[in-house]
C-alpha cells in the first residue's frame, strides 16, 4: 500500500532523532530503487524460492470445516517458510538491501525471539555482522531462541531498561542505530517504525497475500469470502490483506491479543474497544497503549510475538477507515483453538497465529457453507513447547525437565557466556 | 527579535560561553528535582534544560534513561511540572529554564496549550528531539504566537543542504549535537575528532544567525574550553547526571565548577 509522504491518514511518518535523518533517506532511496529494479526482484524471488521454500501451501481444512459446519476453512502456510515463520519474507527482502546500501552489519530488534533468529539467519548466509536486541525479560523467557541466534554468529545484547521486554528492546535498537548509522542497517521485524518501514516491510510480506490470490483461484475458482490474521505490529496481516485491498468482496479480519482481560497492562488490544490512543513513539504515529499523561504501558499475551505497545500505522488507519474489521482473542481461547487446529488437522500453530484461528473459529460456524475463508498460520508451534506444555497442564513434562537438567553437564561454565 | 536569543546575547557580554545543565523532573523524587535545579541557579548557571520524563527516551543513553524510569514510577504531570518551573524561575531572573521532552507526553498535553502555558511560565525555549521540522509547521506557529523558541537540533550526519535549512530557521538557539550516538556515556557512542567538530562548528556558523549551543558527550573541562570563541552555550546532560548520582547535589556543583570556572 502506497502512502503518501510516509502516511496512512494520520499514522505513520517519520518521527526520529536528527541523527537519523540521513540513513533513514538513504533506506527510502534504496528501497523505491530496489523495488523497481528487476534484476532485485529476480534475485528476491530466488532467494524466497531457494532459502525459505516458496511459495507456501494454502491448505484445505476438511475435518475443521466439517466440525464447525459453517465456511470452508484453508489455511495459508507460513508456517512451512524456512525459520517457521513469515518473518522470513522480510529478513530476506531487508537482507539484499543492506548488500545493495553496502552496508555490513544490521542490527534487529526481537521479542519472542523469531524475528532474531530470522534476521540470525539471513546475516548468516550473507556474510553480515548480525547484533540483536532482546529484552532481558524475554531471554529468559524464551532462551532456546536465543541459544540459536548465537549459534548462528549474533550477538545478543540483553536489554535491562524499563520492563525488559520488546519495546524497550526497540528502543535499544534505534539507539544503537543512532551511532552506528554509517555502517548499519536497522532491520526491523514489523511493518511499524519510521517510513519506509512500515511500507517497505508490507511489501515484503505481501508475498504472502499475492500468492492466495493465485492459489485461491487455482483451488476453489474465486478469492477468498474472508481473510483472517493475528495482530502484533502486523506484518502477517499486511502480507495476507493489502494484495486484495482493492476487492471490495474480500472481507479481512484482524484478530490482536486480549491476553487476560481488558485491564491496562493484561492484554494488547490497540485497536478495538477504545484501549490504545493515537500516539507519536519510536518513529511512528499510531494507536498507542498509553496512559492520559502519553506514557506508555505494558502488554501482556501468550504469544509474546503479539505483545507489541504499538501497530503498523496500515493497519491502524485501515481499521479507522472500516476496510479492516479487528477483534481480539484471549489466552485460554487461543489454547483451545491451538489444541483443536492439532487434534483435527495435524499442524502445530505458533501462539501467535493461534489468536487468528481462533478469531475465525468463532465465525465459521454462521457463515454460509459455501463461502470460503483463509487463516494466516504465519508460524509454526515447535518454540512454544514449554508455553503450551504449561497450559495443557502435562504432567510428564515437569519430569523430563528435571532428569535434563540432572543429565546436563555444568563443567563448562566458562564457555557458556562466549557469545553473550 | 527572539527573547531567548537576546537573553544569550546579554549575558555573552559578561561570559565567553554560557552553561547549560541538564535536569529530569522528578528525579529521583519531584521535590528533590526542584531543589537541585534551585540550587543550579544559586551557583549562577545561565540555563537549565529541563527534561519532563517519557517512557521511551530513545536518544538518551543509560543515565537519562534509568533516571526517567525513576521519575516515571511517580505519576508526572505536564501542567503541574510547568507551574513548578516557573515559580522557581521568577526568583533567579540571571537564569532561564528551557524545557525538553519527547513528543507523545506533549502530544497528549497538546503542543498549542504546551507553547501558551510555557511563555506564561516564562519558558522561553522548547526542545523535542523526536519531532522533525517536516511535522511541526503548527507547533512552530504555536511557539510564534507565544513568542517562544522551538529550539532545532542539528548532528554531524545532518546533510550540508538540510542543515543550512535548520540553522536558517533557527531562533532562539541552534542545539549543535557534537557527536553521533545518545546522550551520555554508553556502548552506543559515536567517534567524534576534535578537528571534524570544529570544522563542523564552522560550517553551522555560516548559515546560522541564532546563537548555537553544544552537547552530547561534554564532561571534561578541556571540550568547554575548545567550545569557546566557536559556540555560546556548553550543554551538560548525563556527565552532570552522573556526578549526581556519585555524590549528590555537592559533586554536580564541583563538575561545574571544574568545567565552567
Amino acid at each position: 500500500m502506497q502512502s503518501e509522504n510516509g502516511f496512512y491518514g494520520q499514522y505513520g511518518g517519520s518521527y526520529i532523532p536528527e541523527i537519523l535523518y540521513s540513513s533513514q533517506q538513504q533506506i527510502l532511496h534504496a528501497f523505491e530503487e530496489a523495488k523497481n529494479d528487476p534484476e532485485f526482484l529476480a534475485e528476491l524471488n530466488k532467494q524466497w524460492q531457494q532459502f525459505s521454500g516458496r511459495p507456501t501451501p494454502l491448505t484445505f481444512c476438511a475435518n475443521l470445516t466439517e466440525h464447525f459446519g459453517g465456511a470452508q476453512i484453508y489455511l495459508k502456510r507460513e508456517d512451512l517458510n524456512h525459520s517457521g515463520a513469515h518473518k522470513m519474507n522480510n529478513v530476506i527482502g531487508q537482507g539484499l538491501l543492506v548488500k545493495r546500501m553496502g552496508k555490513k552489519r544490521v542490527i534487529a530488534e526481537t521479542g519472542a525471539g523469531q524475528h532474531g533468529i530470522a534476521t540470525a539467519l539471513v546475516a548468516a548466509r550473507l556474510g553480515l555482522e548480525c547484533t540483536i536486541y532482546m529484552g532481558a525479560k524475554d531471554i529468559e523467557r524464551q532462551y532456546p531462541n536465543v541459544f540459536w541466534m548465537k549459534q548462528l554468529g549474533a550477538t545478543v545484547v540483553p536489554v535491562t531498561t524499563g520492563a525488559q521486554t520488546l519495546r524497550d528492546a526497540l528502543d535499544e535498537a534505534l539507539r544503537d542505530w543512532s551511532s552506528s548509522h554509517e555502517e548499519s542497517h536497522y532491520l526491523i521485524g514489523t511493518s511499524c517504525g519510521c517510513a519506509p518501514f512500515p511500507e517497505m516491510v508490507a511489501y515484503f510480506q505481501s508475498v504472502i497475500g499475492n500468492e492466495v490470490r493465485e492459489q485461491s483461484v487455482a483451488q476453489f475458482g474465486q478469492f477468498p469470502d474472508r481473510l483472517y490474521a493475528c495482530v502484533g505490529g502486523g506484518s502477517n496481516a499486511c502480507g495476507l490483506f493489502l494484495p486484495f485491498l482493492d476487492d471490495k468482496d474480500v472481507e479481512m479480519v484482524g484478530v490482536e491479543a486480549g491476553g487476560k482481560g481488558l485491564e491496562l497492562g493484561e492484554h494488547s488490544i490497540r485497536l478495538s474497544h477504545n484501549l490504545g490512543q493515537p500516539g507519536i513513539a519510536q518513529g511512528f504515529a499510531t494507536m498507542f497503549l498509553q496512559d492520559d499523561a502519553g506514557q506508555l504501558q505494558e502488554t501482556h499475551s501468550i504469544a509474546a510475538g503479539l505483545d507489541y505497545v504499538g501497530v503498523s500505522p496500515i493497519i491502524a488507519h485501515l481499521a479507522e477507515i472500516g476496510r479492516i474489521k479487528m477483534t481480539y482473542a484471549m489466552d485460554d481461547d487461543v489454547i483451545a483453538a491451538c489444541t483443536l487446529l492439532l487434534k483435527k488437522e495435524g499442524i502445530i500453530p505458533a501462539l501467535e497465529s493461534s489468536h487468528a484461528l481462533a478469531g475465525a473459529f468463532k465465525d465459521a460456524p454462521n457463515l454460509p457453507k459455501d463461502s470460503k475463508i483463509v487463516i494466516n498460520l504465519s508460524g509454526r508451534g515447535d518454540k512454544d513447547i514449554f508455553n503450551v506444555a504449561k497450559a495443557v497442564q502435562d504432567e510428564t513434562f515437569p519430569q523430563f525437565l528435571t532428569d535434563y537438567l540432572a543429565s546436563y553437564p555444568t563443567n563448562h561454565a566458562d564457555h557458556k557466556e562466549q557469545n553473550a | 527579535m527572539s527573547q531567548l536569543a537576546d537573553f544569550i546575547h546579554q549575558k555573552r557580554q559578561q561570559k565567553p560561553i554560557l552553561s547549560m545543565t541538564h535536569v529530569v523532573y522528578g528525579y529521583p523524587s519531584v521535590e528533590e528535582s526542584l531543589s537541585w535545579m534551585e540550587r543550579l541557579m544559586q551557583e549562577g548557571v545561565d540555563f537549565i534544560e529541563v527534561q519532563f520524563p517519557f517512557s521511551d527516551p530513545v536518544a538518551d543513553g543509560p543515565s537519562i534513561v534509568a533516571a526517567c524510569h525513576k521519575a516515571l514510577e511517580q505519576k508526572l504531570d505536564v501542567e503541574t511540572c510547568l507551574s513548578q518551573l516557573g515559580k522557581l524561575a521568577k526568583n533567579f531572573p540571571d537564569s532561564r529554564i528551557v524545557l525538553m521532552s519527547y513528543l507523545n507526553p506533549m502530544y497528549r498535553f497538546g503542543l498549542d496549550k504546551l507553547a501558551k502555558r510555557a511563555a506564561e511560565e516564562n519558558i522561553l525555549g522548547l526542545i523535542l528531539p523526536d519531532l522533525p521540522i517536516e511535522q511541526a509547521a503548527t507547533y512552530q506557529a504555536a511557539c510564534k504566537a507565544n513568542g517562544i523558541d522551538p529550539v532545532w537540533l542539528v548532528t554531524p550526519a545532518t546533510p550540508k543542504d538540510r542543515l543550512a535549512m535548520l540553522a536558517g530557521q533557527a531562533s532562539g538557539f541552534l542545539y549543535c549535537v557534537a557527536r553521533s550516538g545518545v546522550t551520555g556515556h554508553s556502548v552506543h557512542e559515536g567517534k567524534s575528532k576534535v578537528n571534524v567538530l570544529d570544522d563542523y562548528l564552522a560550517e553551522i556558523k555560516t548559515h546560522a544567525s541564532a546563537p548555537m549551543g553544544v552537547g552530547f558527550g561534554l564532561r571534561h573541562r578541556e571540550q568547554i574550553e575548545q567550545l569557546t570563541g566557536k559556540a555560546d552555550i556548553a550543554i551538560l546532560g548525563s556527565a552532570l547526571l552522573d556526578a549526581y548520582n556519585n555524590g549528590g547535589q555537592d559533586q554536580g556543583i564541583k563538575l561545574i565548577k571544574d568545567l565552567f570556572h
